[in-house]
């Protein structure tokens, strides 16, 4: 008998041309809507590589006056933009010439650059022509580099001032010679790159925007498991329909009859899933990241969260099936607007202002759980929010299993 | 011959209204019981009541002998139902839809398929196997219904207005149908408001009004509940009142109304009646083109026990 009603159970589920629109067209449509809406703004927002010249002369006079701080500012200058130049390198921003003022004026005024630098000047000067978004990065970064050299300054010099208080501590007040160089050079160092890793984690490597609706969006396809979920118990509860009044006639165990229905749901969700993983792998070329195989787990989990939401639907709402599933998708599309389907905007007022909104969101944590395995190095949030699915699923069905108890003789 | 159902005492309220007062009846092995009663008389309240579908407030239900309950399986198991609304699946073809809920009583795919196509000959569906449910008529559809409910070869069938809204060859195949399961052993309960059916086709009647039982016992017995012998219309061209006041002094006649020249005489008793009226009409001179006779209907009786017809 199980075996039975899992086939019919496919059998009428496939050939239900509404749940299969919600299931498996509607998030490749949305999908396709997505890659066009969001891959030409992505593109645009990538950057060229700026044409830029660096002076490596100053004016005699001022070269003369302010010769060694103009020399060690110059000096970082021209390694860092030597390093932001190689054309060898991933991170290449820009394409640099060393060229005389005047030839770097002639340059610009040509249009060949967006603009110079005087490196040597005892300020050194970024010339533009124009205000636009190269000229901007251009000034950006020679700001960054400077400010990052006086950083390392200050904090060699913190660190020298330190070791030197210890060291006349422990010689007992009497005056302390010179600093080991190298152990400051090594806690400057360290302290330098411990804030550029802050800083890499924040930015969160190469994550998108776009990756945010993409989540969302599978998160939105796990949901919509609850139609299938809701029909397929509607169909053989006798107070939800007709067909349902007719089966609970029969010598057939309710909860056996509902754990196949539910068995064939859920093939049915998965292959939508998979029909979503493979459109946007192979067609939209989204890349999920290294983290596949966590990614699908929390795709299957989600789905069954969806499942139980859907079980949930069939045995608690009084209504017609076409309003079960209006009721099912309006609160699968609010779920998904606060996790960030609109915006991620969204996601980052919810999670700041009402966090416990997300917490108990499903679409919230299936978004997050696939947004945590791109930003964290470690999994404690993504396993946070796939127990938290699993919870949520377990409460659902719980109620639901209440509910369906109660139900041993329909209600008119 | 033993009962296959006892209904003792079953009583059902919703709410303010008693759906079912006191019921109290039997279904005997072999035969087609009629329930009828007009809409709102309790009879799918009782159908629902004795196949465990609704809660009851008192009373007691056996089936086979059997205290019936929702998880009576073996009992079940030998049940058919054929409800009132047509439930099948939209998405599964004809020959899909009488396969799956065959499979909920019979596990053996050979035994089912056997079953499965003796249940498409009884309701001549053999042309439709493939057809989605859309795609049929609103007697095939109905046929399909009933093929549903029985094709496991239930012994006990409830048939809930199987015929409602049919054409009148589905009507005469279903009632074939229902003829030839009842001739293979199968014990019905047939419940409607068409009068018609249930004289053509049960063995006993149980009239229902306001949920309680008004009248039982066969056609015939049921008949003798009223006092009319013989009804005879007579369509005339005209009629003057001293003409129908004589009609009204004839022997046995009880009644006699016109309307419009449709003259409708009851007789209470006696033989020869329709003979004698037309003496009466040829001595007179009345023209009449068309004139018959009918024995009272079970709608009679109903409007005798409870004042109002069956069909109000």
């Amino acid at each position: 008998m199980f075996f039975h009603n899992f086939k019919y159970t496919l059998k009428y589920l496939f050939k239900s041309r509404i749940l299969i629109f919600w299931t498996y067209a509607f998030p490749i449509i949305l999908g396709f809507l997505f890659y066009l809406a969001f891959s030409d703004i992505e593109k645009n927002e990538q950057l060229d590589i700026i044409d830029i010249a660096i002076v490596k002369e100053a004016a005699g006079e001022q070269r003369e006056n302010s010769e060694d701080e103009a020399s060690g500012n110059s000096e970082i200058l021209l390694n860092a933009f030597e390093a932001l130049s190689d054309e060898n390198s991933e991170d290449q921003l820009f394409h640099t010439v060393y060229v005389s003022e005047k030839e770097a004026k002639g340059l610009l005024e040509k249009g060949k650059i967006t603009g110079y630098l005087l490196a040597f000047e005892k300020t050194p000067k970024v010339m533009v022509k124009e205000n636009g978004i190269n000229e901007t990065i251009f000034r950006q970064a020679v700001s960054e580099i400077l400010q990052t050299a006086k950083l390392t300054a200050v904090l060699t010099e913190k660190e020298a001032g330190r070791q030197l208080a210890a060291a006349a501590g422990a010689a007992g007040g009497a005056g302390a010679g010179q600093p080991d160089w190298n152990a400051v050079a090594e806690k400057v160092l360290g302290d330098i790159q411990e804030e550029q890793a802050n800083i890499r984690d924040i930015s969160g490597g190469n994550l998108s925007y776009t990756m945010i609706e993409y989540y969302t969006l599978i998160a939105m396809t796990c949901l919509y498991c609850a139609t299938i979920g809701m029909y397929a118990v509607n169909c053989i509860l006798a107070n939800m329909s007709r067909k349902g009044m007719r089966i609970s006639v029969g010598p057939v165990k309710k909860g056996r009859l509902v754990l196949s229905s539910l068995c064939a749901s859920y093939v049915v969700q998965l292959l939508g899933l998979a029909l979503l993983f493979l459109f946007t792998i192979f067609i939209l070329k989204v890349d999920y990241g290294p983290n596949m195989p966590l990614v699908i787990l929390l795709a299957l989990v989600g789905s069954f969260a969806g499942l139980s939401m859907g079980i949930a639907a069939g045995a608690l709402i009084k209504a017609n099936e076409n309003t079960k599933i209006g009721i099912i998708i309006a609160v699968t599309m609010l779920g998904c607007f606060l996790s960030g389907m609109m915006g991620i905007t969204m996601k980052y007022v919810i999670d700041s202002k009402v966090p416990v909104l997300n917490k108990i969101n499903p679409a919230g944590m299936i978004t997050d759980g696939l947004y945590s395995l791109y930003y964290y190095d470690t999994f404690h949030r993504y396993w946070f929010n796939i127990i938290s699915l699993l919870i949520f699923s377990a409460l659902m069905i719980g109620i639901s299993f209440f509910a369906l108890k109660r139900q041993k003789y329909k209600s008119l | 011959m033993k009962n296959i159902i006892e209904v003792q005492n079953l009583s059902k309220t919703y709410k303010q209204l008693k759906a079912v007062d006191d019921l109290s009846f039997e279904v005997r092995e072999g035969e087609i019981l009629g329930l009828l009663g007009p809409n709102g008389s309790g009879k799918s309240t009782t159908i629902n009541c004795i196949l465990s579908l609704l809660e009851f407030d008192q009373g007691h239900i056996r089936i086979f002998g059997q205290e019936m309950t929702p998880d009576a399986y073996t009992l079940k198991k030998q049940i058919g139902v054929v409800f009132q609304d047509v439930a099948v699946f939209e998405e599964l073809t004809v020959y899909d839809n009488i396969d799956y809920f065959c499979g909920l009583y019979i596990e053996d795919k050979k035994t089912r398929k056997d079953y499965v196509r003796d249940a498409i000959a009884l309701t001549g569906l053999e042309e439709f196997v493939k057809f989605y449910p859309k795609q049929l008529s609103g007697g095939l559809l109905r046929r399909l219904n009933i093929a549903c409910g029985i094709a496991h070869r239930p012994k006990l069938i409830f048939l809930d207005e199987p015929t409602v809204a049919v054409d009148p060859q589905s009507r005469n195949n279903i009632l074939d149908g229902i003829r030839v399961l009842r001739e293979k052993g199968a014990t019905i309960v047939y419940t409607t408001h068409y009068m018609e059916e249930v004289e053509q086709l049960c063995d006993r009647i149980i009239i229902l009004d306001k949920g309680r039982v008004i009248a039982a016992g066969t056609n015939e017995e049921l008949k003798e509940l009223t006092d009319i012998e013989e009804k005879v219309t007579v369509e005339v061209d005209g009629i003057q009142q001293p003409q129908l006041d004589r009609i009204k002094a004839l022997a046995n006649v009880k009644e006699v109304t016109n309307s419009k020249n449709v003259i409708n005489i009851i007789y209470g008793e006696g033989e020869n009646n329709f003979e004698k009226l037309l003496e009466f009409l040829g001595r007179e001179k009345i023209r009449y083109h068309k004139i018959y006779s009918e024995r009272p209907t079970l709608n009679d009786v109903f409007l005798e026990l409870t004042g109002k017809e069956l069909r109000d």
